[in-house]
């Protein structure tokens, strides 16, 4: 199955937000609990983590560019050698934590 | 680098870093600057690059903090001393306005306080006493510059400009801008010299700091209705550029000044009279927020301080009213 | 500045003040009459690196650090050959190059302005310590003791001089001050002494003891010298004494003490007294030709350096 990550929803004044890093790159694999990127807002770093094992198959965002709540930020799957869908809209999203640093 | 964008504190903290690297009398003091890197990030990295002695922490003592500020500059450093809320200022004003605003004068010129005085100003929730924009207070000190960044480019550009000065400026920035991100040059951004930010045919809005970002919103509105706004982001209220604001409303006949302090005595005021000095008699509309104290209470908050929907109501029937369209006919 | 120098300088204090007392055109004055042991002890145990710092009763301490007393009394008058051409006055007095950093009329202004100048000294590794004179009636004001608190915490090299001369214009210490002067300082850990500011021997030799202190980095350091004031706070202040309290102050006069002592002790003769005083009226004789020959400034002088 697909799933797309997105930026959480963060406090309302959280503005824009800064994609800081990428701990992988497309087609590593993120066991549950791993972190798969930081994102940084203007008072704090967000650290994004796996809910379930998942292999990172598209970066919409990448490192150094900038998004807001509910952006795209990318697109997991179970395993690698699923096929990503043309159209995203209708998946679901990625079992995933993200923590205040 | 020039261009990239960065968060409003980066601008902040990009000029302080690069002028405390390159000259060893910059330093920052103030409270919970030093590790924590400021209440809002504005001093990120400073304290891990250059120490504890040029990024310093201090007790909460507004007016020795800024008379050790104005002393060490009269001395020959270029200190930055960081008040974390504008309504703290006001304990300081006794060395600022009495002795760093007077001192070059007062001495004829053997002495001079180059201090840059950083605040945050205006309402986010905190309060009666930790929401006010007092920059309208300042504008009268002879000796003293008063300058209001809204943009992380002229965050960075100002505070280069400020420390560079050879006297004392208080450099306000809004709570409400730090969540901002944007375009940073590599340039200076002097002092009195004010910004269009948006270019327009039917009236000129004046405005500083947060209040730029509600002038915007509100001119999307009234564009809608087809009417023209052109937004002047005075940028410095000490000294003031009057001459871009007057060329701008020579152009479009109507001047709405717009500030989140209050109006009696408020920067709209000044500028009115300025502008009415320099063009004639002219109608004017000020808005600002209502004469109360701000409540951390949203709903109490939210009344107070303009919003787009105000601002553009205003403007709208100050636009369209007779006198306004009486004066711009004749 | 052996004894007899330190009389001259007391001397030529209470002079000048004299003559400009006398004047129609003095403005606005605080005089340092009584107090003259202070500054001249004080600035005695000075050395050409450092900077003093006092509030509005600056004259005294203005001369007895060494400036020049006719473009001192130019400064007083208004004239531009003041060093602040004119526009300081005795309130806003400034001469950085003579290691007079400035006056400030504000009470307790100075405090945190000298504790920054201290600041500047220690981060740029300069030599010199910094002198902060103020009143009594400074002692209540918070800028005092957040300045204590903050030049404790950082050792900064300031030695804090309280000249007690028993008045706060016309209000004395026990009706403003819990506690004494010479204490306050001991809640922030700083060393102090307390003087006799009548005996300008006692407070050259304290001053002398202190800044040693303050010079080998033992942090700030404070001084109550307890002084008394023989004149009004102003000279547009109402007296409040009564007549005898105001004979018994005058009679402990500092400068008839010192000479008293230089006679008895041989250090100087009857006819070199007198040749000292001459000297003294000639000097104040020369600052005031020198005051009146300067001109006013020109209106145009207002807005100069005002931004």
């Amino acid at each position: 199955m697909i799933y797309k990550l997105d930026v959480p929803e963060l406090s309302e004044d959280a503005g824009e937000v800064r994609v800081l890093e990428w701990h992988g790159e497309v087609g590593d694999a993120f066991e549950a609990g791993a972190m798969i990127v930081e994102l940084e807002t203007h008072k704090a770093i967000v650290e994004i983590r796996a809910g379930q094992p998942a292999v990172l198959r598209k970066i919409a965002v990448g490192a150094g560019e900038w998004c807001v709540s509910g952006a795209p930020l990318g697109l997991c799957s179970d395993s690698a050698d699923e096929e990503l869908p043309a159209d995203e809209a209708g998946v679901g999203a990625l079992l995933a934590r993200f923590e205040i640093a | 680098m020039p261009n990239e964008k960065i968060f409003y504190r980066e601008g902040i903290a990009r000029a302080l870093h690069e002028a405390m690297a390159a000259d060893e009398r910059v330093f920052v003091m103030g409270q919970d600057v030093g590790a924590f890197g400021g209440a809002y990030r504005e001093f990120d990295g400073l304290h891990a690059a250059f120490g504890p002695e040029r990024v310093r922490d201090m007790p909460v003592a507004e007016a020795a903090m800024v008379g050790i500020g104005l002393g060490a500059a009269a001395a020959g450093m270029r200190p930055v001393v960081s008040v974390t809320y504008m309504d703290f200022l006001m304990l300081a004003l006794d060395p600022l306005v009495n002795y760093g605003a007077k001192l070059r004068f007062k001495t004829a010129g053997k002495l001079t306080a180059p201090l840059v005085v950083i605040t945050t100003a205006g309402a986010k929730g905190q309060g009666v006493a930790h929401s006010q924009c007092i920059e309208a207070w300042l504008m009268g000190v002879p000796g003293l510059k008063v300058v209001a960044p809204a943009t992380p480019d002229d965050a960075y550009g100002l505070m280069r400009a400020a420390l560079a000065a050879d006297g004392p400026v208080v450099y306000v920035a809004h709570k409400k801008l730090f969540p901002m991100a944007g375009a940073c040059g590599a340039g200076d951004v002097p002092m009195g010299a004010a910004n269009i930010i948006r270019a327009g045919r039917d009236v000129t809005i004046t405005a500083h700091s947060y209040m730029t970002r509600i002038a915007l919103a509100a001119a999307d509105n009234l564009s809608v209705e087809g009417i023209s706004c052109e937004i002047v982001d005075i940028r410095s209220l000490r000294p003031l550029d009057v001459g871009l604001v007057a060329a701008s409303v020579a152009r479009t006949g109507a001047l709405v000044t717009l500030e989140e302090g209050q109006l009696a005595c408020g920067v709209g005021g000044e500028i009115a009279a300025r502008v009415r000095e320099a063009l004639g008699p002219l109608p004017v509309q000020r808005i600002g927020a209502r004469a109360a104290p701000v409540s951390s209470n949203p709903v109490l908050e939210r009344a107070c301080i303009p919003d787009a929907a105000r601002v553009a109501a205003e403007t709208r029937r100050f636009i369209l009213n007779d006198a306004t369209s009486r004066w711009r006919a004749g | 500045m052996n004894r007899v120098a330190m009389l001259r300088r007391m001397r030529l204090i209470r002079t000048f003040e004299g003559a400009l007392a006398a004047r129609r055109d003095h403005g606005f004055q605080l005089l340092s009459a009584g107090e003259e042991a202070v500054a001249v002890g004080l600035c005695a145990a000075l050395a050409a690196e450092d900077q003093l710092l006092t509030g509005g009763r600056s004259i005294g301490f203005a001369l007895a650090r060494g400036l020049p007393p006719g473009p001192v009394m130019a400064e007083l008058l208004g004239r531009v050959d003041g060093p602040n051409q004119g526009r300081a006055g005795r309130g806003h007095l400034s001469w950085p190059a003579y290691g007079f950093f400035g006056a400030h009329a504000v009470v307790a202004g100075n405090m945190s302005v000298a504790a920054g100048v201290a600041l500047a000294r220690r981060l740029r590794e300069a030599a010199g310590m910094v002198v902060c004179v103020f009143g009594d009636g400074a002692c209540g004001a918070g800028a005092l003791h957040e300045t204590l608190n903050i030049a404790a915490l950082w050792r900064l090299p300031v030695l804090f001089v309280c000249n007690n001369n028993q008045f706060a214009v016309s209000t004395r210490p026990e009706a403003t001050l819990a506690g004494r002067a010479g204490d306050l300082a001991g809640a922030y850990g700083i060393f102090a002494r307390r003087v006799d500011g009548m005996d300008v021997d006692a407070v050259a030799a304290a001053c002398a003891a202190l800044a040693a202190r303050v010079r080998d980095g033992g942090g700030p350091v404070f001084l109550e010298c307890a002084s008394a004031r023989f004149l009004a706070h102003s000279t547009a202040a109402r007296e409040t004494r009564m007549a005898d309290e105001l004979r018994e102050t005058r009679a402990r006069c500092p400068i008839a003490a010192l000479q008293a002592a230089l006679l008895r002790d041989g250090e100087v003769s009857e006819s070199a007294l007198a040749t000292l005083e001459a000297e003294v009226a000639a000097e104040v004789a020369a600052a005031i030709a020198f005051a009146e020959a300067s001109p006013f400034p020109s209106p145009e002088e207002a807005l100069a350096d005002a931004e």
